[in-house]
């Protein structure tokens, strides 16, 4: 695994724990134990996101920065390391 | 409104190409369970929802199908790259590959197209909830019959983080369901439909979120 994965992969880990805290809030909003670790893996995704992106590019294209449009860059998702 | 986040939900890396098996995991992309239809049946079913809690579910739920409607793909993709003829000719991809090459088509494993006679979205949500209910479980089979078949241990992988996927909605779509059940009369669940019978339906007291 390359560093891009593993960087990709800790995106994925904190994004996966936040998308599950969500879906159980939105069939228990008023439970203060969900709201505290979805609010706690927020920063964390939002940490792990900004360090991804300004190594390897935006993951949504609103995170484009700078003067050069890195948005359409390979490797997209669907495609494996070595066709990329 | 949607935005694309680059990257999938749960990482795609397969090493060998496998014809045949894409021609079967491809059902879950297009076939009477699959995650096309997953997506189209809760997004469409959130219109007629009388609560929130039903509503935000059915939302967050109908985009992660999306997601994994993208997973799928993605598998079929590296499963059907730098194929030779001869690799194709001796599979039971070569009658796909005739119609398709190797592009993303929604099918079934007998090469069915999609179709959206395989879902319902009635307007009803006890009746709507009951259908999820029964998609999640049919497509956690679909995923145990395909685990079945695949030994190879990058798809193996990808397709268990599926499976799960399943058993966590089907959940939270029973927990919708006693939310739903609650909400209404509990001497008769049938006696209106909220979605249609009345002009906008009154969460019982003491219940937050649901007449929002």
């Amino acid at each position: 695994m390359d560093n891009r994965d593993a960087m990709l992969k800790r995106v994925q880990v904190y994004d996966f724990a936040l998308y599950e805290a969500r879906l159980f809030l939105d069939t228990h909003p008023t439970c203060k134990e969900a709201l505290d670790y979805y609010n706690k893996h927020l920063e964390m995704a939002k940490a792990a996101k900004d360090e991804f992106e300004a190594k390897y590019g935006p993951l949504m294209a609103e995170n484009n920065k700078g003067d050069s449009w890195e948005w359409i860059k390979d490797p997209w998702p669907w495609e494996n390391n070595w066709e990329a | 409104m949607w935005t694309y986040e680059k990257k999938l939900e749960y990482p795609v890396k397969i090493k060998t190409a496998n014809p045949n098996m894409a021609k079967l995991i491809i059902s879950q992309l297009g076939g009477p369970d699959g995650e096309m239809g997953a997506a189209t049946r809760y997004l469409s079913q959130r219109y007629s929802a009388p609560w929130a809690q039903v509503k935000g579910t059915l939302t967050d739920i109908g985009t992660e199908e999306m997601g994994h409607a993208e997973m799928i793909c993605a598998i079929i993709h590296q499963l059907t790259r730098n194929l030779t003829p001869e690799q194709i000719k001796n599979s039971s991809f070569a009658a796909y590959y005739t119609d398709h090459t190797t592009g993303l088509y929604p099918v079934d494993a007998n090469g069915v197209p999609f179709s959206a006679s395989t879902l319902q979205s009635t307007g009803d949500t006890v009746t709507d909830l009951n259908e999820d209910l029964a998609a999640e479980q049919k497509a956690r089979t679909t995923y145990e019959n395909l685990l079945r078949l695949v030994d190879d241990p990058d798809v193996r992988d990808v397709l268990k983080f599926l499976r799960e996927r399943e058993v966590v909605h089907y959940q939270r779509f029973g927990e919708l369901l006693r939310i739903a059940q609650e909400n209404l009369d509990s001497n008769n669940f049938y006696a209106f439909n909220p979605s249609f019978d009345v002009r906008r339906p009154q969460p019982r007291k003491g219940t937050p979120y649901t007449g929002a």
